[in-house]
């Protein structure tokens, strides 16, 4: 099966899992590049301009988070994160460091499709400037009228609420950490101020959902930061 | 070819030694002590000359007497034969008949002065012997009390280092050499401590020397042929052998050399190395308990995880095998149904061992709370969350008062107990009860209920539920290794909070747990109004 679809970059150094995802990523029509080392996959991700990398953390030569960084450095190229230590910390420092998305081990490969899509979908839509409407479920957000409804009901935020709201739907689907958030939305000082995300994600929580407790669209990642259900959510 | 201090040689030297046992100590008379010898003679003539006419010249040489007595004992032997020499001069010239001439007439005045200088050498030696026994009892007073204070810090050191540290201390205290304690390596080679060393330790001592000391468990020191260090190298002696080697720098050699100081030296030796032999067997004493509780829990670990572990693994490998060795006789269905089996075992899989790591790291200390200020609202929602799948077909009913204010604990792990509580709930209850779970924020702290519809807990295992590796019915068909709560546990108490099992009056078991709030929630600047 001969495939035409995007270019994907697998830096992965177990020797049974790559093969694995090669197979699987080649029969949704992705042509897969796959190499073991992290300093080989900077160089491939430079030289054959791949459309998505697929970054294990754990790798023998230099670590995960130092190829995020590097990369970073120079390209937009869209990252998932494999992990196989289930340390929020090393999840978020990766997502701070520019990865857009994580998966830890073990995962399944219909949810690591359907990251990749989702992933590929962003990226595609990134070039058409502002987005100016957004509606998951009941949820509506007019980007630039700064309106916000559910169902037919219209609902006030304040300034600070909707500058959260408008991040998180620029990210919809993905997680965005509770440092990015902090920086984007209150600037970079606060960024050791988490109470104050908590407490306006709270305040939106509870004008937006039916319960609060059980939230429907702004789901809480534990240790990670926040995710806004989008439609065609992975 | 090298050679250790001779014990002989010691002995010989050892009268020697004996007068000058302490090298602070010993008294060769000075100037001073010489002059006295003279001038107290010379003082003596000038008050008997008024007398001379009056005293006969055997109270006179009394009076001569009792000086030498007094420089004697104030000022030594030496000084007071010189006292004595003086004496007979000044008698026989002022005094003795005919005066102003040495020469002496009378016969009877001859011996007196003969019988008053054999009195007077005889009494300055009992008094330097008086004296030499004091100056002995004194010093060995201060090596009694050296030898005690050491006993005393050594008695409560418990740590190796803090052993050897006191004997650096007191080594340099005593016997005034910058000293330092070498120990062999993990190949048994002598080399110096990892801890960095005192300002009175010893640097630069000859290692090649004190692999020689250590190897043959002798002493070595100047005395010895083959060197020219100015240290001296003892050899730790302990009950099983030597176990290390003191380097000590002769600051002032002799001392070092003399009987007395060599028994101290010995004995502080002794003590130090008895103590650090008390230390190792008290380590080894703890390591061999530790040890025995690590083989208990690693046996109970082995022996409930093989289950747990197994019954998935046979399923994976059966359906694995079916699917691999299949030549076409499976339809699609089959097959499909095969590897869903496949990935649910390996979840399940997944899922323990996630605990036992989980767990592994709790017992390790190794978790650090990160903690942090949420709201339980958003706790609770996103273990709702998680289990999302599981509890598809379950009614939750969520309570909660004040869900927004804020609390201050790790929200990872605190989910993890809320998870679990809810997985046992679930796993325990009939399918179509309710399960509940209730949350109050309130000023001393937080509290979260889960309640189930199940059998509840007899009474005499509400305790014991939380315990590793424990079940009520064990293999039973319910999946679990029984860490769930155990991590709740450890968890819980890692915030300083309480947890705890009873049963509810309508059926079913309730777990509450406690975590009392020790700061006040920070306060946000109010947002401007736009």
């Amino acid at each position: 099966m001969k495939t035409a679809g995007p270019l994907l970059l697998l830096i992965e150094d177990d020797p049974q899992l790559r093969p694995l995802l090669i197979t699987t990523l080649e029969s949704q029509d992705y042509k897969v590049l796959a190499v073991a080392g992290g300093r080989e996959g900077l160089t491939f991700a430079r030289n054959r301009q791949p459309g998505l990398l697929i970054l294990d953390l754990g790798l023998p030569d230099i670590d995960g988070q130092e190829v995020i960084r590097r990369l970073r450095t120079w390209s937009e190229l869209p990252i998932i994160v494999l992990s196989a230590r289930d340390q929020e910390s090393d999840i978020t420092q990766a997502l701070d460091n520019g990865a857009d998305d994580y998966l830890t081990k073990p995962f399944s490969t219909a949810e690591l499709m359907s990251r990749v899509k989702a992933l590929l979908r962003r990226v595609a839509k990134l070039p058409g400037g502002a987005q100016e409407y957004f509606q998951v479920g009941e949820l509506k957000v007019e980007l630039t009228k700064r309106r916000v409804f559910v169902g037919e009901r219209e609902v006030h935020l304040t300034l600070i609420e909707f500058r959260l709201l408008s991040e998180l739907v620029r990210n919809a689907g993905f997680v965005v950490t509770h440092r990015q958030l902090l920086e984007k939305v209150w600037g970079a000082s606060y960024v050791e101020h988490s109470h104050y995300l908590r407490i306006y994600m709270a305040q939106l929580r509870h004008k937006i959902e039916s319960d609060p407790a059980r939230p429907r669209y702004f789901l809480t990642e534990a240790g990670v930061g926040y995710r806004l259900c989008a439609e065609d959510m992975p | 070819m090298i050679l250790s201090v001779e014990r002989t040689l010691l002995k010989s030297t050892s009268k020697a030694a004996e007068k000058l046992f302490d090298y602070h100590h010993s008294e060769s008379p000075s100037h001073g002590h010489w002059l006295w010898g003279i001038a107290i003679p010379l003082l003596l003539t000038l008050i008997d000359w008024p007398f001379r006419e009056i005293l006969t010249t055997s109270n006179i040489l009394m009076f001569y007497l009792l000086g030498v007595f007094f420089v004697a004992i104030r000022f030594g032997f030496w000084p007071s034969i010189l006292a004595s020499l003086t004496n007979a001069g000044a008698f026989a010239y002022f005094f003795a008949p005919p005066i102003f001439s040495f020469a002496i007439a009378e016969p009877e005045n001859l011996a007196g002065l003969a019988v008053t200088m054999v009195v007077g050498t005889v009494t300055s030696k009992l008094a330097e012997n008086v004296r030499h026994q004091a100056r002995v009892a004194e010093q060995r007073e201060r090596r009694v009390s050296a030898l005690y204070r050491l006993s005393k810090e050594l008695a409560e050191a418990r740590l190796e280092t803090e052993i050897i540290e006191i004997g650096v201390r007191h080594i340099y205290a005593e016997f005034g050499g910058r000293n330092t304690f070498l120990f062999p390596d993990r190949n048994g080679l002598l080399c110096y401590a990892d801890e960095p060393p005192l300002d009175i330790s010893l640097q630069g001592a000859n290692l090649s020397v004190a692999r020689w000391v250590f190897n043959h468990g002798q002493m070595a020191d100047k005395g010895t042929d083959t060197f020219s260090d100015s240290s001296i190298y003892v050899p730790l002696n302990g009950s099983t052998g030597t176990i290390g080697v003191l380097a000590l720098e002769q600051i002032n050699l002799p001392g070092i050399f003399f009987a007395e100081q060599r028994q101290l030296l010995d004995t502080f030796v002794n003590q130090i190395v008895h103590t650090l032999e008390r230390a190792n067997l008290a380590e080894k004493a703890k390591e061999a308990t530790l040890k025995m509780q690590a083989e208990t829990l690693r046996n109970s670990l082995l022996s409930s995880i093989s289950h747990d572990l197994r019954t998935p693994l046979a399923t994976i490998v059966c359906a694995a095998s079916t699917l691999e060795t299949d030549t076409g006789q499976l339809d699609e269905d089959r097959k499909r149904k095969l590897a869903g089996a496949i990935s649910e075992e390996a979840q399940r899989m997944s899922d323990l061992t996630t605990k036992i790591l989980e767990m592994a790291r709790l017992e390790a200390g190794e978790v650090v709370l990160n903690r942090q200020w949420y709201a339980p609202e958003e706790i609770v929602g996103s273990a709702l969350r998680r289990l999302d799948k599981k509890l598809k077909s379950r009614q939750v009913n969520v309570t909660m008062t004040d869900g927004q204010a804020l609390i201050y604990v790790d929200a990872v792990l605190l989910q993890q107990v809320i998870v679990n509580l809810l997985d046992n709930a679930d796993k325990y209850s009939p399918p179509g009860l309710p399960i509940g779970i209730s949350v109050e924020t309130a000023p001393s702290g937080l509290s979260i209920a889960v309640a189930d519809s199940g059998l509840g807990i007899p009474e005499h295992l509400q305790e014991k539920i939380f315990d590793k590796f424990f079940r009520i019915h064990a293999e039973s068909a319910q999946s679990g290794v029984g860490l769930g709560l155990s991590i709740c546990r450890a968890i819980v108490e890692a915030h300083g909070g309480k947890i705890h099992a009873t049963n509810r009056s309508i059926g079913g078991a309730v777990f509450q747990l406690h975590l009392p709030v020790s700061e006040a929630p920070p306060i946000i600047d109010p947002e401007e109004k736009s």
